[in-house]
């Protein structure tokens, strides 16, 4: 395998792409106990839209979630997670819009896990029995969505600012899209995009690195086969089409999410480098080192509940702020007011400095927790660029990029705003 | 005096700085970040909860150095993207304030550059040199921590599993301490004053026990030399922490609540006379996670799995008090239903319907939680910490021995310890 050291970072990562075109990425850190595997697919709830062998598919919403559900399932009433526990490892997995990850964490029999891992992802078994009863569990999930203002405020947000990108439509699918899937369906999405070529194996603890490697060829095998390919049909303009959506709910306090629509940056070193910038925008425009922060923050405007930052999915992206706020249109016009100061102004050399020195410690710190670092360098592979090489990246930026991003971004035409108010106010 | 707890690979420091004044250090070169957590402990109760749970975010607006937020947060940024956070805890009796420091090691930082120096000088300066007016604390600070302080309490009832948990432990424990709302009532945060709220403070820093935890790569004569002249003077009239007690419950019943909500929340409260102090404590830890603490529990596998009654379910013990609560997400109407079955896997359990599989998940799942505990500087903190509080005297190897040793019939004879109290249930509204 592939051995780099990141003299910055104090971290060893080996790499190697199997013969069956899989990905496997092993973080060793010695003296250790715990060790987590991710194993993800670039398949998210947005890519309802592929073709595979020749023919093209149009799947319901939801479906990548569904999937997600049913791959726990295995032939002969095995049961995976009974089987994991047995281990003392915890498993379980999440769909993202653009990526769906299982996972499992453990302190000992890290091998026997990592087979089960690889096994149950790679073997679909899907009945037309159990495909039914999910509905009634994921029907569940959509009502507890339903009741969650954090889920609500950006379902509303994306569905306003959004005229075609799948973005618009939640996560787990309506409780009429999922109606419509089928065992064929899942069998058809598992073959298309579970494909060792569009996988990646990502594995952080005390481990032999070549035996993850030697396991993953055992379990999946070398041979290569051909992956489904996603259409993306949506055209999006950065202006949006809906500037504020409003909603009551059973909250204490209005709440708000602020988004200004970005255009999409696409993948490798300019994408990173643009969400990197990004980032740093935010900060110097609303972060708490700011000061339209502390101005909005004494005047009882926004609370300690406020934050944000860059938020990108597949062919779409958004500078986004949310918080809890008595007139979130006030801290809109306030956020519009001083991105337009910002971008004609630009920050001081000072200023900029310790932002970036503040940056790079924050990513340094975040390297402690397992997931986090696992997560964010599936993200980042996904994106076509190694996540460790963040340090070099952070000192090639140049305060002239955090204006020039501002005063692409920050206005009035791509600004959407979701306000959920209590039910007594509405 | 220096005492060393634990022979194996993890040692944890005990430092008197002074008499009340406890440091425990774990000194580890392995992560990338360090933390020091600094709290008062005192007790809890109705008149002081309030306050305490307040004191913190009033400290973190301004210091005689860096008199605003802006110039606070500049200061951690220089830090590295150091971060000061409030530390407010409820343990049994106890409830600390204070504050939690996270920053990146000194081996990351510029050449010649040090962090945990200027960190523990920050944290001195936020604790002991806030703005003062004609005594009291800067009016503006504390009026805007004080709204700020209310909407996170109101803003508790958005999380409904959450809300119906509260509701339930208020009214089950309702003449213990651990029946009071952990950041105090609204009111009470409304009627507070500067002036009384420093004087507070000043009195809670001589009569209260201090606990200092530091987990980092400096060794712990350093971290002691650096926080000396920060509690120089401190409690000095105070006296050790009382042991916990038992748990008083309130009135035995059923509670329903209506709001406008798509799914409904049943939580179950039970009283069990085991706590973290007494002989089946791992036992009972055991039951716990057989019973409803995780995707292999029985609540799990049968409730949602089986007869897809909810989408969530699970269990907590509270240890300390010796409570247990089942919550559950569900339709409306089934209500009664879950809640037959929830007793009824709980009978099973006292029946001794426990397979081998079931009572070895349980044991490994504990294990594996445990045995990961020194992997990360926050649950180092947070089990140490805690447990110098909440009078559990096992280090996590000690526990791990012992929920290893646990046998099917301390896990039966558990079971059939716990008594339903409450049943609260949140409903939509009738229309």
């Amino acid at each position: 395998m592939n051995k780099t050291h990141y003299r910055d970072l104090d971290e060893t990562v080996y790499r190697i792409t199997l013969e069956n075109g899989l990905d496997v990425v092993v973080i060793r850190r010695e003296g250790f106990t715990k060790k987590l595997a991710y194993f993800i697919t670039d398949f998210g709830s947005i890519h309802t839209d592929f073709t595979l062998e020749g023919r093209e598919y149009h799947v319901p919403a939801g479906v990548a979630h569904y999937l997600e559900h049913k791959l726990f399932d295995m032939p002969d009433g095995r049961d995976v997670s009974a089987e994991f526990a047995s281990m003392g490892a915890m498993t379980n997995a999440f769909t993202g819009y653009d990526m769906t990850a299982y996972y499992f964490s453990c302190t000992e029999h890290f091998e026997k896990c990592l087979r089960l891992l690889l096994e149950f992802v790679s073997t679909p078994y899907f009945t037309e029995e159990s495909v039914r009863k999910e509905q009634g569990i994921i029907d569940q999930e959509i009502g507890m969505n339903a009741d969650s203002p954090d889920s609500v405020i950006f379902d509303n947000l994306a569905g306003a600012m959004y005229t075609s990108h799948p973005i618009r439509v939640p996560i787990l699918g309506t409780s009429e899209s999922i109606r419509e899937i089928t065992p064929e369906i899942l069998y058809t999405c598992h073959r298309a995009f579970y494909t060792p070529e569009n996988m990646l194996l990502c594995i952080i603890g005390d481990v032999e690195p070549t035996a993850c490697a030697d396991i993953a060829r055992q379990v999946l095998g070398t041979e290569r086969r051909e992956a489904g390919r996603k259409l993306r049909p949506w055209q999006e303009e950065t202006a949006v089409p809906t500037a504020l959506t409003e909603e009551s709910m059973e909250v204490a306090m209005p709440m708000f999410n602020l988004a200004f629509k970005c255009r999409d940056g696409g993948i490798g070193e300019a994408a990173i480098r643009r969400e990197m910038v990004a980032d740093l925008a935010a900060e110097a425009l609303f972060g708490e080192s700011s000061s339209l922060y502390l101005r909005l923050y004494e005047e009882g405007l926004i609370d300690s509940s406020f934050g944000g930052g860059f938020e990108t999915v597949d062919g779409c992206a958004m500078l986004l702020c949310s918080g809890d706020s008595r007139d979130a249109g006030a801290v809109r016009d306030a956020v519009l007011a001083q991105g337009e100061i910002l971008a004609r102004e630009g920050i001081g050399q000072e200023e900029f400095a310790r932002m970036k020195r503040s940056a790079l410690g924050r990513r340094i710190r975040s390297l402690d927790s397992f997931d986090a670092t696992c997560y964010r360098l599936c993200a980042y592979h996904v994106a076509k660029f190694d996540y460790f090489d963040f340090p070099a990246l952070y000192r090639q930026i140049r305060r002239e990029e955090i204006q020039a991003f501002l005063g692409e971004v920050i206005r009035q035409d791509n600004c959407c705003l979701s306000v959920i108010y209590p039910v007594k106010e509405a | 005096m220096t005492l060393i707890i634990g022979k194996e690979l993890f040692t944890i420091e005990i430092i008197e700085l002074f008499p009340n004044v406890t440091l425990r250090c774990f000194r580890d070169t392995r992560f990338k970040q360090g933390c020091l957590s600094f709290q008062l402990v005192g007790q809890m109760t109705a008149q002081d909860a309030a306050w305490r749970a307040l004191l913190p975010s009033v400290l973190l607006r301004g210091t005689g150095r860096c008199p605003d937020l802006r110039t606070i947060t500049q200061r951690l940024d220089t830090l590295y993207g150091a971060s000061v956070s409030p530390l407010v805890r409820r343990v049994g009796d106890c409830q600390t304030t204070g504050l939690y420091c996270s920053f990146m090691d000194d081996r990351f930082a510029l050449p010649g550059d040090r962090v945990l120096d200027p960190m523990t000088e920050f944290l001195g300066e936020l604790l002991l040199d806030s703005p003062v007016e004609q005594e009291g604390f800067l009016p503006a600070f504390v009026e805007s921590e004080k709204s700020n302080l209310i909407s996170t309490i109101e803003c508790e009832r958005n999380d409904k599993r959450l809300y119906a948990q509260n509701r339930l432990l208020e009214r089950m424990c309702a003449p213990d301490s651990f029946g009071l709302p952990r950041l105090g009532r609204p009111e009470q945060i409304r009627a507070i004053e500067p002036i009384a709220l420093r004087r507070s403070y000043l009195d809670a820093l001589q009569t209260n026990p201090i606990h200092i935890f530091y987990v980092g790569s400096a060794p712990a004569e350093e971290v002691a030399r650096l926080l000396a002249p920060i509690v120089r003077g401190l409690s000095k009239k105070s006296v050790p922490v009382p042991p916990q007690s038992g748990l008083e419950t309130g009135v035995p019943g059923e509670l329903t609540e209506e709001m406008d909500v798509t799914q409904g929340k049943l939580c179950m409260g039970f009283t069990t006379p085991i706590t973290n102090r007494t002989e089946e404590f791992a036992a009972m830890q055991v039951l716990n996670v057989l019973f409803g603490g995780g995707m292999t529990s029985k609540l799990f596998q049968n409730v949602r799995e089986k007869l897809s009654l909810c989408y969530s379910i699970g269990s907590v013990y509270y240890s300390v008090k010796g409570v247990v609560t089942v919550s559950a997400g569900i339709d409306f109407d089934r209500k009664d239903c879950v809640r037959e079955e929830i007793l009824h896997q709980l009978d099973a359990c006292c029946r001794g319907h426990i397979s081998q599989t079931e009572l070895t998940a349980a044991r490994e799942a504990l294990c594996s939680s445990l045995r990961a505990t020194h992997d990360s500087p926050g649950s180092i903190e947070g089990y140490y910490a805690t447990a110098a509080l909440s009078g559990l005297g096992m280090t996590p190897e000690q526990y791990m021995h012992a929920v290893e040793a646990v046998k099917k019939e301390q896990v039966v004879s558990c079971a059939r310890q716990m008594e339903l109290h409450t049943t609260y249930f949140l409903r939509g509204e009738s229309r």
